[in-house]
């Protein structure tokens, strides 16, 4: 599983593309939230996506791993193809997709249960461990790659619930990352939390780059602008421009971009 | 018991004694609303923007002071009765009314352009929820008490670990009775278990479709329509069990199986009891998981847990607290429950584990012990209130054990 897994990575390369979305239209019963968006997101790349309240930039990352169906109001039009499948294809099952794509929500949410069995979560329903002792090696893996190894090694059994805030949406994270998915959505993943606990999570995201395509929906343009290599302006539903971050904050190319960006909207 | 008899009687002469006053104090209190009110508007010459407070709150202040003192006069002399046997007279009577006219008098005479009625309406208020709440807590007190009299009582004329351990329940009413609660207490036990074994899966189940499959539409109308079998009268489901469940278990279950021949049987009555307690179990756990916040509900979907995996792994265990809370409120009802146990398990303590046999239960005992001409000096009537302190004990029991869980599982879900 692990081999197969690592195969795969060893194909793809810097520029490949994970994600690639076109005509993506959502409607919220009659709500037009995002207006025929069409982006290619890169794997073992740190996409940001930016932009106002309200704009859509939640919307559109919940539709990459069909969260939105939870909604019963909200309704999906467009392709979206994950390594050139369509992921709302009859024919995909929403339950094994969100395993491929993993997600992490603004607001830490561990579950009432021990550090321990929030990590081992994902394995345990998709039957990623044989035995107890892969499952320990698993979590302990993620927790490692979380950074939360050290803090939590000796209180596994403690609840995630007892954590400090930072520490929560590290579990969150290591929690995601355990069911070993390849694209991990981030919905304001540092918002709820203090500058050094921020600060931890966007390190993290950075060393995450290495085995995962992240995606990260941001209001700190600082965030985006610190960890993310491409970076998506989102604006009233549009997507206004689509390009590398250094681009985005130096060059841009839209007038509602550079008033964003500058402050002058928002 | 005579002692507590006549105290009755006393009590009773008192109520109606106080028919007048309490008539009285009303109208006083409601004269007292339009004096205030155009008392206020006098002392503001005509211009309420020169008073510091609203004539309707001079007016609110008023009536609360001529209605307060006195009810809580009222409370403490029925309570002083009871206590030391006092009769009820003419002189407590006087005391009322003169706390009504005292109170309306110094409120009409302290309105004055600064005086500030709200915030003395407040206190007045304030006394009034201290009030309501001493009468709730003290009829708890009182009846604790009035059990702990009879039941010491009776011990004193029957051993008590005869009582307690003895395997027979049969009274005689001419002396030399068997007074065992085991019996009973088996009964109790054996039909709450059948009830809740009923009720908790069916009623959580309910619950959990209402609260996380259900859509609004069929939530607004299956929600009610659970709560209706709440509204039901027991008596009302004892006929059920009497007239259908009973002969329904009988004649397709017990009669062909060979338990016994028996319509009324502890089965009956332990599924009719657990119809009736459905809805205690779906209502209450539907409002919790409801409570559980939608964040871990998106965390562990996000995971790729299917709904049903997410509802047993992280749902329930998040509003497990609350859940046994309600399970253990159903269970307080059950073992309260009387006439369901009448008319469909029985009057007959017997102590077997056939649930197709008919047995009873500690309440239906209590009533046929009181029932009927009795004397309040034997044994036999007073078992009566050493039953009834035991359910009491174990229900409350029960009830301060659910708190407990409550109390100690509620942080973890924050």
């Amino acid at each position: 599983m692990e081999d197969m897994y690592h195969a795969d990575r060893a194909m793809s390369t810097q520029q490949d593309t994970k994600i690639s979305a076109k005509g993506v239209q959502v409607y919220y019963a009659d709500n037009h939230a995002i207006k025929d968006v069409n982006v290619e997101i890169a794997d073992k790349t740190v996409t940001a996506f930016i932009g106002p309240s309200g704009c859509g930039k939640s919307t559109f990352l919940r539709c990459l791993n069909r969260m939105n169906d939870t909604i019963d109001t909200c309704r999906v039009e467009g392709d979206i193809l994950l390594d050139g499948e369509d992921i709302y294809d009859p024919k995909v099952d929403p339950v094994q997709l969100r395993a491929k794509v993993g997600m992490v929500f603004q607001k830490p949410n561990p579950f009432p249960k021990s550090i321990y069995d929030n990590v081992a979560y994902g394995p345990k329903i998709h039957g990623l461990a044989r035995n107890k002792a892969e499952l320990d090696e698993i979590v302990e893996k993620s927790l490692r790659k979380a950074a939360l190894w050290n803090e939590a090694k000796d209180r596994l059994n403690a609840p995630g619930t007892g954590l400090s805030g930072g520490q929560q949406q590290r579990l969150c994270i290591a929690r995601a990352i355990a069911t070993a998915p390849e694209v991990l959505l981030m919905d304001e993943p540092c918002s709820a939390l203090d500058p050094i606990a921020t600060a931890q999570v966007e390190e993290l995201i950075d060393e995450l780059r290495q085995s995962f395509s992240v995606v990260i929906v941001t209001h700190s343009m600082q965030q985006a602008a610190r960890v993310s290599q491409k970076t998506a302006f989102f604006h009233l539903g549009n997507l206004v421009e689509y390009d590398d971050t250094d681009k985005i904050f130096t060059n841009p190319e839209d007038s509602r971009t550079e008033s964003y960006i500058s402050g002058r909207i928002g | 018991m005579r002692r507590t008899l006549q105290s009755n009687e006393d009590l009773d002469t008192i109520m109606l004694s106080l028919t007048t006053p309490l008539l009285i104090i009303l109208a006083l209190a409601v004269i007292g609303f339009f004096l205030a009110k155009s008392r206020a508007l006098q002392v503001a010459g005509g211009d309420i923007r020169g008073l510091v407070s609203l004539p309707s709150q001079h007016a609110l202040n008023t009536v609360l002071a001529t209605i307060v003192p006195p009810l809580a006069a009222i409370f403490l002399i029925s309570l002083y009765v009871r206590i030391t046997d006092g009769t009820g007279s003419w002189f407590f009577t006087l005391v009322v009314i003169g706390l009504a006219v005292t109170g309306l008098a110094l409120s009409l005479i302290s309105i004055k352009q600064e005086s500030r009625a709200r915030t003395y309406a407040e206190r007045w208020i304030l006394g009034l929820l201290i009030f309501a709440s001493t009468i709730a807590i003290m009829t708890t007190v009182g009846i604790v008490f009035s059990m702990l009299f009879e039941t010491f009582n009776f011990f004193g004329q029957y051993d008590w670990r005869d009582f307690f351990l003895s395997t027979n329940w049969s009274p005689n009413f001419r002396g030399n009775s068997d007074l065992g609660i085991i019996p009973l207490l088996w009964g109790t036990l054996y039909i709450s278990f059948i009830a809740l074994a009923f009720a908790v899966p069916i009623g959580l189940f309910a619950a959990i479709y209402l609260s996380e499959y259900a859509g609004p539409r069929m939530r607004s109308i299956a929600k009610p329509a659970i709560e209706v079998l709440a509204g039901i009268p027991t008596i009302v489901y004892g006929l059920f069990a009497l007239i259908t469940v009973g002969p329904f278990l009988r004649d397709y279950f017990a009669s062909p199986m060979g338990f016994g021949e028996s319509a009324s049987s502890v089965m009956t009555a332990g599924l009719v009891m657990g119809v009736m307690l459905i809805p205690f179990v779906s209502s209450l756990s539907d409002d919790i998981i409801n409570a559980v916040p939608q964040a871990m509900r998106d965390g562990s979907l996000g995971l790729g847990a299917t709904k049903s995996e997410t509802i047993r792994q992280v749902v329930v265990p998040a509003a497990l607290p609350g859940i046994v809370g309600a399970i253990l409120l159903a269970a307080s009802r059950a073992i309260g429950e009387t006439m369901i146990v009448v008319l469909g398990a029985g009057a007959a303590a017997r102590l077997s584990l056939n649930p197709f046999e008919a047995m009873t239960t500690v309440t239906v005992k209590i009533v046929s012990q009181l029932t009927g001409d009795t004397d309040f000096a034997s044994p036999e009537t007073l078992v009566a209130f050493a039953l009834g302190l035991t359910l009491f004990v174990i229900t409350l029991g029960l009830n301060v054990f659910a708190l407990y869980i409550v109390r100690k599982y509620r942080e973890q879900y924050e």
